[in-house]
Protein backbone atom coordinates (compact mmCIF):
# COMPACT_ATOMS: atom_id res chain seq x y z
CA UNK A 1 0.00 0.00 0.00
CA UNK A 2 1.21 3.50 -1.17
CA UNK A 3 1.80 5.91 1.81
CA UNK A 4 -1.23 8.46 2.27
CA UNK A 5 -0.18 11.95 1.40
CA UNK A 6 -0.41 15.02 4.41
CA UNK A 7 -3.64 15.31 2.11
CA UNK A 8 -5.24 12.61 2.26
CA UNK A 9 -4.50 12.34 6.24
CA UNK A 10 -5.73 15.57 7.06
CA UNK A 11 -9.06 14.78 4.86
CA UNK A 12 -9.26 11.76 6.80
CA UNK A 13 -9.54 13.36 9.88
CA UNK A 14 -11.73 16.01 8.50
CA UNK A 15 -14.22 13.31 7.90
CA UNK A 16 -13.42 13.95 3.85
CA UNK A 17 -12.75 10.68 2.45
CA UNK A 18 -15.26 8.48 0.51
CA UNK A 19 -15.06 5.02 -0.29
CA UNK A 20 -11.98 2.79 -1.47
CA UNK A 21 -10.36 5.98 -0.62
CA UNK A 22 -11.47 6.18 2.79
CA UNK A 23 -10.87 2.36 3.30
CA UNK A 24 -7.10 2.50 1.92
CA UNK A 25 -5.83 5.41 4.02
CA UNK A 26 -8.23 4.44 7.22
CA UNK A 27 -6.11 1.09 6.89
CA UNK A 28 -2.75 2.60 6.17
CA UNK A 29 -3.03 4.85 9.13
CA UNK A 30 -4.28 2.13 11.90
CA UNK A 31 -1.42 -0.16 10.19
CA UNK A 32 1.08 3.30 12.02
CA UNK A 33 1.65 4.69 14.92
CA UNK A 34 2.95 7.67 13.31
CA UNK A 35 -0.09 8.33 11.05
CA UNK A 36 -2.23 7.93 13.67
CA UNK A 37 -0.77 10.02 16.03
CA UNK A 38 -0.65 12.95 13.02
CA UNK A 39 -4.68 11.93 12.63
CA UNK A 40 -5.13 12.82 16.61
CA UNK A 41 -3.04 16.12 16.39
CA UNK A 42 -5.28 17.20 13.46
CA UNK A 43 -8.61 16.40 15.52
CA UNK A 44 -7.05 18.31 18.64
CA UNK A 45 -6.27 21.48 16.25
CA UNK A 46 -9.61 21.60 15.51
CA UNK A 47 -11.46 21.29 18.62
CA UNK A 48 -9.00 24.04 19.98
CA UNK A 49 -10.35 26.04 17.08
CA UNK A 50 -14.09 25.42 17.27
CA UNK A 51 -13.86 25.80 21.27
CA UNK A 52 -11.77 29.30 20.67
CA UNK A 53 -14.10 30.69 18.76
CA UNK A 54 -17.60 29.22 19.77
CA UNK A 55 -17.72 31.89 22.67
CA UNK A 56 -18.64 33.83 19.89
CA UNK A 57 -21.81 32.72 18.17
CA UNK A 58 -23.54 33.07 22.17
CA UNK A 59 -22.42 36.34 22.70
CA UNK A 60 -25.36 39.01 21.85
CA UNK A 61 -25.13 40.23 18.17
CA UNK A 62 -24.37 43.72 18.61
CA UNK A 63 -27.38 46.56 18.11
CA UNK A 64 -25.69 48.27 15.03
CA UNK A 65 -25.98 45.22 13.06
CA UNK A 66 -29.76 44.10 14.03
CA UNK A 67 -30.81 47.53 13.38
CA UNK A 68 -29.47 46.76 9.92
CA UNK A 69 -31.87 44.05 9.45
CA UNK A 70 -34.80 44.71 11.18
CA UNK A 71 -35.72 48.18 10.92
CA UNK A 72 -34.12 49.76 7.66
CA UNK A 73 -36.74 52.36 6.84
CA UNK A 74 -35.28 54.12 10.35
CA UNK A 75 -31.70 53.95 9.65
CA UNK A 76 -30.80 54.66 6.34
CA UNK A 77 -29.13 58.34 6.23
CA UNK A 78 -27.16 56.78 9.32
CA UNK A 79 -26.48 53.61 6.72
CA UNK A 80 -25.72 55.59 3.79
CA UNK A 81 -23.35 57.69 5.43
CA UNK A 82 -21.24 54.96 6.87
CA UNK A 83 -21.41 53.11 3.85
CA UNK A 84 -20.38 56.33 1.70
CA UNK A 85 -17.55 56.84 4.63
CA UNK A 86 -15.90 53.08 4.42
CA UNK A 87 -15.69 52.26 1.03
CA UNK A 88 -14.53 55.80 0.17
CA UNK A 89 -17.88 56.53 -2.63
CA UNK A 90 -17.92 59.95 -4.07
CA UNK A 91 -19.31 62.35 -1.31
CA UNK A 92 -22.37 63.20 -3.66
CA UNK A 93 -23.78 59.67 -3.74
CA UNK A 94 -25.02 60.42 -0.01
CA UNK A 95 -26.04 63.49 0.21
CA UNK A 96 -27.82 63.61 -3.36
CA UNK A 97 -28.83 60.16 -2.43
CA UNK A 98 -32.39 60.15 -2.70
CA UNK A 99 -33.15 62.93 -5.06
CA UNK A 100 -29.84 60.93 -7.32
CA UNK A 101 -31.61 57.72 -7.23
CA UNK A 102 -34.94 59.05 -8.24
CA UNK A 103 -34.00 60.57 -11.50
CA UNK A 104 -31.63 57.58 -12.15
CA UNK A 105 -34.68 55.65 -12.03
CA UNK A 106 -36.47 57.76 -14.24
CA UNK A 107 -33.09 57.79 -16.41
CA UNK A 108 -32.82 54.06 -16.63
CA UNK A 109 -37.33 54.26 -17.20
CA UNK A 110 -37.54 56.20 -19.87
CA UNK A 111 -34.09 54.45 -21.69
CA UNK A 112 -36.35 51.28 -21.89
CA UNK A 113 -39.95 53.38 -23.25
CA UNK A 114 -42.33 53.37 -21.06
CA UNK A 115 -46.18 52.45 -21.45
CA UNK A 116 -48.32 55.00 -20.23
CA UNK A 117 -45.79 58.04 -20.27
CA UNK A 118 -42.55 58.88 -18.92
CA UNK A 119 -43.89 59.98 -15.85
CA UNK A 120 -45.33 56.65 -15.25
CA UNK A 121 -44.05 52.51 -14.24
CA UNK A 122 -44.14 50.67 -16.98
CA UNK A 123 -45.55 47.64 -18.05
CA UNK A 124 -43.90 45.16 -15.69
CA UNK A 125 -43.44 47.31 -12.62
CA UNK A 126 -46.88 48.38 -13.00
CA UNK A 127 -48.63 45.04 -13.25
CA UNK A 128 -46.48 43.95 -10.08
CA UNK A 129 -47.58 47.24 -8.12
CA UNK A 130 -51.32 46.38 -8.60
CA UNK A 131 -51.54 42.66 -8.18
CA UNK A 132 -48.07 41.76 -5.62
CA UNK A 133 -49.03 41.83 -2.01
CA UNK A 134 -45.66 42.57 0.39
CA UNK A 135 -45.86 39.34 2.59
CA UNK A 136 -47.13 36.71 -0.24
CA UNK A 137 -44.78 37.64 -3.14
CA UNK A 138 -41.93 34.90 -4.81
CA UNK A 139 -38.57 35.49 -2.97
CA UNK A 140 -37.45 35.41 -6.84
CA UNK A 141 -40.22 37.72 -8.64
CA UNK A 142 -38.91 39.99 -11.26
CA UNK A 143 -40.15 43.04 -9.24
CA UNK A 144 -40.32 43.12 -5.84
CA UNK A 145 -42.08 45.36 -3.92
CA UNK A 146 -40.86 46.25 -1.02
CA UNK A 147 -44.07 48.21 1.27
CA UNK A 148 -46.67 49.84 0.81
CA UNK A 149 -48.17 53.57 2.11
CA UNK A 150 -50.28 56.30 1.78
CA UNK A 151 -48.82 60.00 1.03
CA UNK A 152 -49.87 62.94 2.62
CA UNK A 153 -52.82 63.39 -0.07
CA UNK A 154 -53.82 59.61 0.65
CA UNK A 155 -52.45 58.13 -2.53
CA UNK A 156 -51.51 54.46 -2.14
CA UNK A 157 -47.70 54.29 -2.97
CA UNK A 158 -45.31 51.70 -3.12
CA UNK A 159 -41.75 50.87 -3.38
CA UNK A 160 -40.17 48.54 -5.47
CA UNK A 161 -36.89 46.98 -6.33
CA UNK A 162 -36.13 45.01 -9.66
CA UNK A 163 -32.86 43.98 -11.62
CA UNK A 164 -32.37 47.49 -13.46
CA UNK A 165 -34.47 50.02 -11.61
CA UNK A 166 -36.11 50.54 -8.51
CA UNK A 167 -38.24 53.71 -6.86
CA UNK A 168 -41.43 54.47 -5.80
CA UNK A 169 -44.36 55.36 -7.74
CA UNK A 170 -47.83 56.47 -6.43
CA UNK A 171 -51.33 55.38 -7.66
CA UNK A 172 -53.36 58.03 -9.93
CA UNK A 173 -56.19 58.29 -12.04
CA UNK A 174 -53.64 57.18 -14.77
CA UNK A 175 -51.42 54.48 -13.65
CA UNK A 176 -48.31 54.37 -11.29
CA UNK A 177 -46.91 58.13 -11.49
CA UNK A 178 -43.24 57.98 -10.62
CA UNK A 179 -42.12 59.73 -8.09
CA UNK A 180 -38.85 62.23 -7.76
CA UNK A 181 -37.73 64.59 -10.56
CA UNK A 182 -37.00 63.70 -13.57
CA UNK A 183 -32.88 64.86 -14.96
CA UNK A 184 -31.29 64.06 -17.93
CA UNK A 185 -28.71 61.21 -16.43
CA UNK A 186 -28.31 58.50 -18.93
CA UNK A 187 -25.00 56.87 -19.68
CA UNK A 188 -23.94 55.88 -16.53
CA UNK A 189 -22.60 52.79 -16.28
CA UNK A 190 -25.18 50.16 -14.57
CA UNK A 191 -22.92 49.68 -11.41
CA UNK A 192 -24.27 53.39 -10.83
CA UNK A 193 -27.58 53.19 -10.84
CA UNK A 194 -27.83 50.79 -8.55
CA UNK A 195 -25.42 52.08 -6.04
CA UNK A 196 -27.87 55.35 -6.45
CA UNK A 197 -31.25 53.11 -6.26
CA UNK A 198 -30.22 50.53 -3.17
CA UNK A 199 -33.21 49.72 -1.31
CA UNK A 200 -31.69 51.96 2.02
CA UNK A 201 -32.06 54.92 -0.47
CA UNK A 202 -35.68 53.72 -1.78
CA UNK A 203 -36.49 53.54 1.63
CA UNK A 204 -35.32 56.86 2.84
CA UNK A 205 -37.39 57.96 -0.14
CA UNK A 206 -40.61 56.23 1.36
CA UNK A 207 -39.95 57.24 5.04
CA UNK A 208 -40.16 61.25 3.50
CA UNK A 209 -43.29 60.59 1.23
CA UNK A 210 -45.60 58.67 3.80
CA UNK A 211 -47.76 60.31 6.01
CA UNK A 212 -48.26 57.51 8.52
CA UNK A 213 -47.17 53.79 9.15
CA UNK A 214 -46.73 50.79 6.17
CA UNK A 215 -49.71 49.41 5.42
CA UNK A 216 -49.68 45.92 7.01
CA UNK A 217 -50.94 42.99 5.19
CA UNK A 218 -54.26 43.45 5.49
CA UNK A 219 -54.30 46.62 4.84
CA UNK A 220 -52.64 46.22 1.51
CA UNK A 221 -55.31 43.22 0.52
CA UNK A 222 -58.21 46.00 1.38
CA UNK A 223 -56.17 48.68 -0.45
CA UNK A 224 -55.62 45.80 -3.68
CA UNK A 225 -59.34 45.01 -3.76
CA UNK A 226 -60.26 49.19 -4.25
CA UNK A 227 -57.69 49.00 -7.31
CA UNK A 228 -54.98 51.17 -4.91
CA UNK A 229 -57.53 53.83 -5.06
CA UNK A 230 -57.52 56.49 -2.37
CA UNK A 231 -60.89 57.96 -1.17
CA UNK A 232 -60.25 60.66 -2.69
CA UNK A 233 -60.33 59.48 -5.95
CA UNK B 1 -43.97 49.67 10.59
CA UNK B 2 -42.09 46.46 11.21
CA UNK B 3 -41.97 44.60 8.21
CA UNK B 4 -42.03 40.55 7.38
CA UNK B 5 -39.08 39.76 5.06
CA UNK B 6 -37.88 36.34 5.19
CA UNK B 7 -34.30 37.17 3.51
CA UNK B 8 -33.40 39.86 6.36
CA UNK B 9 -35.02 37.34 8.83
CA UNK B 10 -33.01 34.61 7.22
CA UNK B 11 -29.84 37.04 7.47
CA UNK B 12 -30.69 37.77 10.93
CA UNK B 13 -30.26 34.08 11.81
CA UNK B 14 -27.05 33.49 9.67
CA UNK B 15 -25.63 36.98 12.43
CA UNK B 16 -24.04 34.46 15.11
CA UNK B 17 -22.03 32.19 12.30
CA UNK B 18 -21.47 35.27 10.27
CA UNK B 19 -19.40 37.28 13.00
CA UNK B 20 -17.45 33.58 13.76
CA UNK B 21 -16.42 33.66 10.63
CA UNK B 22 -15.27 37.72 10.83
CA UNK B 23 -13.72 36.68 14.25
CA UNK B 24 -12.00 33.99 12.22
CA UNK B 25 -10.46 35.84 9.24
CA UNK B 26 -10.00 39.63 10.90
CA UNK B 27 -6.90 40.31 12.28
CA UNK B 28 -7.95 43.86 13.99
CA UNK B 29 -10.20 41.83 16.79
CA UNK B 30 -13.98 42.40 17.57
CA UNK B 31 -14.42 46.07 16.46
CA UNK B 32 -13.35 45.01 12.78
CA UNK B 33 -14.74 42.02 12.66
CA UNK B 34 -18.01 43.45 12.82
CA UNK B 35 -17.51 45.80 10.48
CA UNK B 36 -16.70 43.67 8.12
CA UNK B 37 -20.17 42.05 9.23
CA UNK B 38 -21.68 44.84 8.79
CA UNK B 39 -20.25 45.95 4.98
CA UNK B 40 -21.51 42.24 4.02
CA UNK B 41 -25.16 43.29 5.50
CA UNK B 42 -25.11 46.25 3.44
CA UNK B 43 -23.86 44.17 0.63
CA UNK B 44 -26.65 41.70 0.59
CA UNK B 45 -28.92 43.88 1.03
CA UNK B 46 -28.17 45.90 -1.86
CA UNK B 47 -27.55 42.52 -4.02
CA UNK B 48 -30.75 41.16 -2.62
CA UNK B 49 -32.66 40.48 -6.08
CA UNK B 50 -28.85 38.50 -7.01
CA UNK B 51 -30.24 35.68 -4.53
CA UNK B 52 -32.28 32.94 -5.52
CA UNK B 53 -35.04 32.10 -3.48
CA UNK B 54 -34.49 27.77 -2.84
CA UNK B 55 -30.70 28.43 -2.72
CA UNK B 56 -28.22 28.34 0.14
CA UNK B 57 -28.49 31.89 2.15
CA UNK B 58 -25.37 30.95 4.77
CA UNK B 59 -22.49 29.54 1.54
CA UNK B 60 -23.95 33.19 -0.28
CA UNK B 61 -23.49 34.92 2.77
CA UNK B 62 -20.17 33.50 3.48
CA UNK B 63 -19.15 33.82 0.15
CA UNK B 64 -19.85 37.56 -0.25
CA UNK B 65 -18.29 38.27 3.58
CA UNK B 66 -15.03 36.21 1.99
CA UNK B 67 -14.73 38.65 -1.30
CA UNK B 68 -15.35 41.52 0.83
CA UNK B 69 -12.49 40.95 3.50
CA UNK B 70 -10.11 39.71 0.68
CA UNK B 71 -10.96 42.89 -1.17
CA UNK B 72 -9.85 45.04 1.87
CA UNK B 73 -6.80 43.14 2.65
CA UNK B 74 -5.63 43.55 -0.81
CA UNK B 75 -6.65 47.30 -0.66
CA UNK B 76 -4.77 47.97 2.51
CA UNK B 77 -1.81 46.02 1.34
CA UNK B 78 -1.40 48.55 -1.68
CA UNK B 79 -1.91 51.55 0.50
CA UNK B 80 0.07 49.85 2.78
CA UNK B 81 -1.64 50.27 5.89
CA UNK B 82 -1.58 46.81 7.17
CA UNK B 83 1.83 44.29 6.92
CA UNK B 84 1.90 40.95 8.08
CA UNK B 85 5.13 41.09 9.37
CA UNK B 86 6.79 37.90 8.92
CA UNK B 87 9.01 37.37 12.22
CA UNK B 88 6.58 38.45 14.72
CA UNK B 89 3.85 37.27 12.49
CA UNK B 90 1.20 39.96 13.40
CA UNK B 91 -1.29 41.87 11.62
CA UNK B 92 -0.05 45.48 12.43
CA UNK B 93 -3.58 47.68 11.91
CA UNK B 94 -3.57 51.20 11.24
CA UNK B 95 -5.10 52.05 14.19
CA UNK B 96 -4.23 50.58 17.29
CA UNK B 97 -2.94 47.52 16.10
CA UNK B 98 -0.30 46.85 18.10
CA UNK B 99 -2.59 47.55 21.09
CA UNK B 100 -5.21 44.52 19.73
CA UNK B 101 -2.17 42.46 18.99
CA UNK B 102 -0.93 42.03 22.18
CA UNK B 103 -4.35 40.97 23.75
CA UNK B 104 -4.49 38.16 21.06
CA UNK B 105 -4.27 34.69 22.61
CA UNK B 106 -1.89 32.34 21.27
CA UNK B 107 -4.72 31.24 18.57
CA UNK B 108 -5.17 34.37 17.26
CA UNK B 109 -1.56 35.06 17.14
CA UNK B 110 -1.11 31.94 15.41
CA UNK B 111 -3.85 32.61 12.84
CA UNK B 112 -2.93 36.01 12.19
CA UNK B 113 0.92 34.60 10.97
CA UNK B 114 -0.72 32.45 7.99
CA UNK B 115 -1.09 33.68 4.49
CA UNK B 116 -4.59 34.98 3.76
CA UNK B 117 -5.28 31.66 1.58
CA UNK B 118 -4.32 29.33 4.41
CA UNK B 119 -5.95 31.07 6.69
CA UNK B 120 -9.15 31.13 4.96
CA UNK B 121 -9.40 27.80 4.48
CA UNK B 122 -8.69 26.51 8.19
CA UNK B 123 -11.59 29.05 9.27
CA UNK B 124 -13.90 27.82 6.70
CA UNK B 125 -13.38 23.99 6.87
CA UNK B 126 -12.07 23.86 10.94
CA UNK B 127 -13.96 26.61 12.72
CA UNK B 128 -17.30 26.96 10.31
CA UNK B 129 -17.46 23.50 10.09
CA UNK B 130 -17.45 23.45 5.91
CA UNK B 131 -16.87 20.36 3.70
CA UNK B 132 -13.57 20.58 1.77
CA UNK B 133 -16.28 21.15 -1.24
CA UNK B 134 -18.38 23.63 -0.02
CA UNK B 135 -15.11 25.13 1.13
CA UNK B 136 -13.81 25.63 -1.94
CA UNK B 137 -16.90 26.82 -3.68
CA UNK B 138 -16.80 29.62 -1.19
CA UNK B 139 -13.58 30.62 -2.22
CA UNK B 140 -13.80 30.06 -6.12
CA UNK B 141 -11.17 27.71 -5.98
CA UNK B 142 -10.76 23.68 -6.96
CA UNK B 143 -10.95 21.33 -3.83
CA UNK B 144 -7.64 19.87 -4.13
CA UNK B 145 -6.04 23.31 -4.25
CA UNK B 146 -8.24 24.50 -1.04
CA UNK B 147 -7.33 20.62 0.71
CA UNK B 148 -3.26 21.49 -0.01
CA UNK B 149 -3.85 25.08 1.34
CA UNK B 150 -5.88 23.70 4.73
CA UNK B 151 -2.71 20.99 5.27
CA UNK B 152 0.11 23.92 4.71
CA UNK B 153 -2.38 26.03 7.49
CA UNK B 154 -2.67 23.24 9.80
CA UNK B 155 1.06 21.80 9.41
CA UNK B 156 1.58 25.66 10.42
CA UNK B 157 -0.18 26.07 13.27
CA UNK B 158 0.39 22.37 14.78
CA UNK B 159 4.21 23.77 14.43
CA UNK B 160 3.29 27.28 16.38
CA UNK B 161 0.69 25.64 19.26
CA UNK B 162 2.52 22.74 19.72
CA UNK B 163 1.44 18.97 19.06
CA UNK B 164 -0.65 19.07 22.10
CA UNK B 165 -2.83 21.55 20.51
Amino acid sequence: MTRPTPEQIAAFADGQLEGAEHADVAAAIAADDALTAQVAAHQALRARLSSHFAPVTSEAVPDRLVALLSAPQTDVVDLAQVRARRRGLPRWTWIAGPALAASLVLAVTLGRGGGTGADYAPDQIAAALDSQLVGEQPGDAPVRVLLSFRDAAGAYCRAYSASATSGIACRDGEGWKLQGAASPGAGRANGEYRQAGSEAEIMAQAQALAAGPALDAEAEKAARARGWRGPSD
Amino acid sequence: MKLADPFADGILALLPRLRRFAAGLSRGGAGEADDLCQTTIERALRNRDKWQAGTRLDSWMYRMMRNIWIDEVRARSRRGETFVDEEAGLGIGASGGQDESAALGDVDRALAQLPDEQREAVVLVMIEGWSYKEAAEIVGCPVGTLNSRLVRGRDALLARLGEAA
